[in-house]
């Protein structure tokens, strides 16, 4: 089966290697048809997307305690202040 | 006697009487690891200095936790407080997490002690080791072969000796495959049964933490003690726990075992094969109730499998951007950084699975990846629940061979049929185990798989239980010293 690859790097955003992409590309069309031979079940069954039948539990609000601020923005790559920093977003092309 | 060779129990009760001091047994741990872990490589990062300071407090205080003086290796995609967790991964190379995971808060609330964090596949990706970003870990039975994965540093690690137990993480196989191909017990529980709130998901429907050790009486002591409720994971379950312990060598109240016909096991190593029906032989001898069973649905489990874990994979690996923590790679733009930041820092399994999950959650294809995956999921489902209205446990031999050598299988699906035994009781949620089934020719450790009833851990256990006395195993012990001995030659 052919696959899009760049389209489906853009959305996962990743880029692979000149190395990679070769390999890749062929890999996943093997995977991509080994993983085809599930047509093949009958399925008429509903979807099961968790092992557990769990409705969501509802609990009361409790105020507890998180991480403290300093330790988790020790964490980021680049900050300034109490703040995360991160290149540019817009970048006016 | 080198303190190395006492089992968890055994270890933990001398503590707890007084007659053994942690800080005894942690040393003599260092010094085991230390002569020997240059060849297996099954730790990423000690914690030396640190457990020989938990070590002394434990031997100081008058009443001791259940797990006083264990001394326990961690896979490295559990998070410790202050201590380096970097799933094997160049992302997290330097990530030193604020929090512990439940577990890990768990087992040193009675009194374990964290010896280092063990080498896995990347994100757990994989099924031999070869994919850490750092280096592959040694089957300690053979320094050639690999120790099976994604769990392989924990595997090795306590088949060398060099960890009492460890946490591994199964998501299709990787605690029970690693188990099997170094010769220790390998549970994983419940879906549910262990809460994962400081597990690095993966794949968040499927992923469990389980015990690696090398007793069964090993693993039932740390299941009740990881087990259970916690607010933090919403998937974790208010059944309650039992007493495992004090379930392993009860009378047992059913004896009808569910086992694979001859036909089920074309395409296996003949050994493996031999192995496992020298086993159904015994049971029959034990008397009991021992009925062929087919699971049509089976040779789907994979291609299942490996749609629904690269989604969610694709899901929870989206994280990794260079924003928050982790490696961030420099660039212009933001959109840039994530890209290169992805780019440079996971490796191509990781990539491999991201993309594939991407393209089975994608526009025009969902429908006949995912979705169907979701609903071949529910058959193999049902397939377990008919077949426990039916017998007690399923048996099934653990991995389709014994231990292959480091780059021996380049191909990535041939590496993904490792996990043909153990992906459907990941899929159905139910508990399953692997111990130590007998050695091949070649002496190489084989596994059985134990499935059982979801909840039913303690009958899971208190049945292998009554196997392992039977089957004799013998460790390896004489060969780890053989090794030793030349390095210190």
């Amino acid at each position: 089966m052919k696959i899009d690859l760049e389209h489906v790097c853009r959305l996962a955003n990743l880029e692979l290697t000149e190395e990679e992409k070769l390999p890749i590309s062929l890999q996943m069309e093997k995977i991509v048809e080994w993983v085809s031979q599930l047509a093949r079940l009958e399925t008429g069954t509903e979807e099961r997307y968790s092992p557990v039948d769990f409705s969501l539990r509802m609990e009361e609000d409790q105020v507890q305690p998180s991480l403290p601020q300093e330790e988790v923005l020790a964490l980021a790559p680049e900050k300034e202040g109490d703040f995360i920093k991160v290149p540019k977003v817009l970048t006016g092309k | 006697m080198n303190l190395v060779q006492l089992n968890l129990k055994e270890a933990v009760e001398l503590v707890r009487k007084g007659e053994l001091l942690a800080e005894d047994l942690v040393r003599a741990y260092v010094k085991h690891i230390e002569s020997l872990d240059n060849r297996i490589k099954a730790y990423l990062t000690y914690n030396f200095d640190r457990a020989l300071e938990r070590a002394r407090e434990i031997d100081r205080k008058p009443s001791k936790g259940k797990l006083a003086g264990a001394v326990i290796a961690v896979k490295d995609n559990i998070v410790t407080k202050g201590l380096r967790t970097t799933c094997a991964s160049r992302l997290l190379e330097n990530f030193i997490p604020p929090y512990d995971a439940t577990v890990v808060e768990r087992l040193e609330a009675e009194d374990a002690i964290i010896i280092g964090k063990t080498n896995l596949d990347e994100f757990a990706m994989g099924s031999s080791t070869e994919n850490s970003a750092f280096f592959p870990t040694r089957n300690p039975w053979d320094l050639e072969r690999v120790p099976g994965g994604s769990s392989g540093g924990s595997a090795a690690a306590v088949a060398a000796y060099e960890a009492m137990a460890a946490l591994g993480s199964d998501t299709g196989g990787s605690v029970r495959q690693p188990a099997a191909f170094c010769g220790v017990v390998g549970l994983k529980p419940t879906y549910g049964r262990v809460s994962r709130y400081g597990l690095v998901a993966f794949a968040s429907s499927l992923d469990q933490i389980g015990p690696l050790t090398r007793s069964v009486e090993d693993s039932a002591l740390l299941t009740m003690v990881i087990s259970g409720f916690d607010r933090r994971d919403a998937t974790s379950s208010s059944e309650p726990v039992p007493d495992y312990m004090a379930k392993l060598g009860e009378r047992l109240e059913s004896k009808k075992v569910g086992v694979l016909a001859a036909s089920e096991l074309k395409g296996i190593e003949e050994e493996v094969a031999a192995n496992y029906f020298a086993v159904v032989d015994k049971l029959k001898e034990l008397g009991f109730e021992v009925e062929e069973m087919s699971f049509p649905s089976w040779e789907y489990a994979l291609p299942c499998y490996y749609i629904i874990a690269p989604s969610e994979a694709s899901s929870n690996l989206a994280r990794y951007d260079g924003v928050r923590y982790g490696l961030r790679v420099e660039a212009n733009s933001l959109a840039e950084m994530y890209l290169k930041t992805r780019t440079v820092g996971f490796g191509s399994e990781v990539k491999r699975r991201i993309l594939l999950g991407t393209f089975a959650l994608s526009s025009g294809y969902y429908e006949a990846f995912y979705a169907k995956a979701a609903r071949a999921r529910q058959v193999i489902t049902r397939e377990f629940t008919a077949a426990f209205e039916k017998v007690d446990f399923i048996l099934t031999p653990t991995t389709p061979e014994p231990a292959f050598k480091l780059g021996e299988i380049q191909d990535p699906i041939s590496m993904y049929l490792q996990d043909y035994f153990t992906v459907s009781a990941s899929l159905a949620g139910v508990p399953a185990i692997s111990i130590p089934s007998g050695l091949s020719s070649e002496g190489l450790p084989l596994g059985l798989q134990v499935i059982g009833r979801p909840f039913m851990e303690d009958k899971l256990l208190n049945f292998v239980f009554l196997l392992e006395k039977k089957l004799e195993f013998k460790n390896n012990i004489s060969e780890i010293i053989k090794y030793q001995r030349k390095e210190e030659e």
